[in-house]
């Protein structure tokens, strides 16, 4: 335990203390901004079709997508190839630590930062709120459906992270990645079987963000991302284990 | 304290290190010497745990170091060969890090690290980013941390590498302190460091141990077993018949003509001989104007060369064994 508080601790001071994060940090907000001034914008408009602005905002549009799958790369591509660049890996590995605690240790704090980077959504439910009753429900839903999966996505990265000493090999598998978790749902029309439907239909991000901006509660999609984070952060570790045992 | 047990570790095709085998005694400085790329950090690595032996065994105070890799790996502290650190924090926070990593309680940590920073002389630097820092401070740095948690065996990869004359004393000076209380296995290609400061050597080129011993048993082995030039006078005899004729002598290992001159010729004797004077009597005998007649005995550096230079560079450049020499 006291091993994976002090990578947690160490990661954490890395993302906070480095300009890569407040860039992030600055360009996630820049566009958030302007996705939400545009979805206000096009709400204000008589013709436009009744809508609730935080619905739009989580789900429903492209907007969130682009947001998750950039941040869901860009957090993650240093934490373990930086390591393995520069050497660090090697007294962090002779340490009495073990894979499991290295690995859980980034991943929980690329957690926290990402959980950081949406905090400050929080003032659009406050200028909504301001102008208009908002309903809990689905504000709560929606941010649960962010953080399950961005819980996803970034376990990913983590991976990804571990098979390249180059941040942006890293990256690139991350992104790569990604874009098939994504886009595998969003094939289910395309396949005759059944069976096939059923299976990319439970997978179908964008359905599930959807689903949670509107308030609905499906503990499966839950147990989904947690059984996906847990695969990806069990192959990280046996990642490292290999580079050990090659 | 430290056992390795035919150490082999194989990159594809290529041997990096063969069937390796050693104790490093409780409370002793062992140093591993060998020209770049002999195998000393492959072999410092299997030691620490970070790289798997192909084959072979390591046990640290009889424990197994990857059956029982976590709470060995306690016992050791690693100072790498490449000295990576973490570029944004600061000294005292890197080596607060590295503690916890260890497993040490926070207020164990805050006591030790006055202490560590004054005996690493990093007093100055504490609250420096370790970015800014001189490869001397660096290298202080690694191995503060290495020490910090106090471990029973010390493992450095070439410590005094890429410092200054005056920081390698002071490093060396800090060795040896350490070695009063914990037990070193270290890697250079530095001679004198070794004959400084440990208390047995292990010499190993392309993967293999060449020669162990202390540096005082590995001088005496050779001992008496005297290199000697001879000149003879341009033009005075054919250099086929000269080596030969010398090669005769009782004595006389071997003979090797320089290929610059071939006058000039250099005998390895047998065990405690001395063949000069029938060196001298054969010259007369034969009429040969003798210019140039000296011994030389082996020091640990001539040992060290001779064992390492590779057989195609003997007769060419020694590349490697002048460099070690240097």
């Amino acid at each position: 335990m006291r091993g994976l508080l002090a990578v947690l601790g160490r990661e954490l001071r890395a993302y906070f203390f480095s300009p890569l994060a407040y860039i992030v940090l600055t360009f996630f907000l820049i566009v958030q901004g302007y996705y939400f001034s545009l979805i206000v914008a096009y709400l204000s408009d008589p013709r436009a079709a009744a809508g609730k602005p935080l619905e739009l905002f989580f789900g429903q549009t492209i907007f969130t997508w682009l947001v998750l799958l950039f941040a869901g790369t860009f957090l993650t591509m240093r934490l373990i190839s930086e390591e393995l660049r520069s050497g660090t890996i090697e007294t962090l590995m002779t340490a009495p630590v073990t894979e499991t605690q290295v690995v859980l240790g980034k991943y929980f704090a690329a957690l926290v930062f990402y959980l950081f980077l949406w905090a400050p959504t929080l003032v659009y439910v406050a200028i909504v709120r301001a102008v208009t009753p908002v309903d809990w429900g689905p504000i709560a839903a929606s941010y649960l459906g962010i953080v399950g999966i961005g819980a996803l996505f970034l376990a990913v990265g983590v991976f990804a992270s571990a098979t390249s000493k180059n941040q942006i090999v890293a990256a690139i598998v991350t992104f790569s990645c990604l874009l098939v978790l994504f886009s595998a749902g969003l094939m289910e029309n395309l396949f005759q079987s059944e069976a096939a439907k059923q299976i990319l239909g439970h997978m179908n991000l964008w359905q599930h963000m959807d689903d949670w901006s509107k308030g609905i509660v499906d503990t499966r999609r839950i147990v989904y991302y947690a059984t996906g984070a847990g695969f990806f952060l069990f192959l990280t570790g046996r990642a490292l284990a290999a580079k050990k045992w090659r | 304290m430290i056992e390795a047990h035919d150490l082999t570790r194989k990159y594809g095709d290529f041997i990096a290190v063969g069937g390796v085998s050693f104790a490093v005694p409780e409370g002793e400085i062992v140093g591993i010497l060998g020209p770049n790329g002999a195998g000393k950090t492959t072999t410092i690595r299997m030691i620490t745990g970070f790289l798997p032996p192909t084959s072979g065994r390591v046990t640290l105070g009889g424990k197994d170091l990857f059956g029982d890799s976590v709470a060995v790996r306690r016992d050791i502290g690693y100072l790498p060969e490449s000295v990576a650190l973490y570029p944004e924090l600061r000294v005292e926070e890197y080596l607060q890090y590295r503690a916890r990593l260890e497993g040490m309680e926070r207020s164990a940590i805050r006591k030790r690290l006055p202490e560590i920073l004054d005996r690493c002389l990093l007093d100055e630097v504490r609250r420096q980013v370790i970015g800014t820092l001189s490869k001397g401070f660096r290298q202080r740095v690694g191995l503060a941390a290495a020490i910090f948690h106090d471990p029973k065996v010390l493992v450095l990869d070439e410590p005094t590498v890429g410092l200054d004359p005056k920081q390698i004393v002071a490093i060396r000076e800090l060795i040896r302190e350490l070695g009063e209380k914990h037990t070193i296995l270290l890697s250079t290609h530095i001679l004198p460091e070794v004959e400084l400061l440990c208390s047995r050597v292990l010499i190993i080129d392309r993967g293999r141990i060449v020669a162990e011993g202390t540096p005082q048993a590995l001088r005496e082995r050779f001992k008496g077993r005297l290199g000697i030039s001879v000149e003879l006078a341009e033009g005075v005899a054919p250099a086929d018949v000269a080596a030969e004729a010398l090669g005769a002598l009782p004595g006389v290992g071997s003979v090797t003509v320089d290929p610059a001159h071939s006058g000039r010729f250099t005998l390895e004797c047998e065990q405690g001989s001395d063949p000069r004077a029938s060196v001298f009597r054969l010259a007369v005998e034969r009429g040969w104007t003798l210019t140039g007649l000296a011994a030389e005995s082996a020091s640990l550096e001539d040992v060290f060369v001779r064992l390492t230079t590779r057989d195609d560079e003997a007769a060419g450049a020694p590349g490697s064994a002048s460099e070690v020499a240097a």
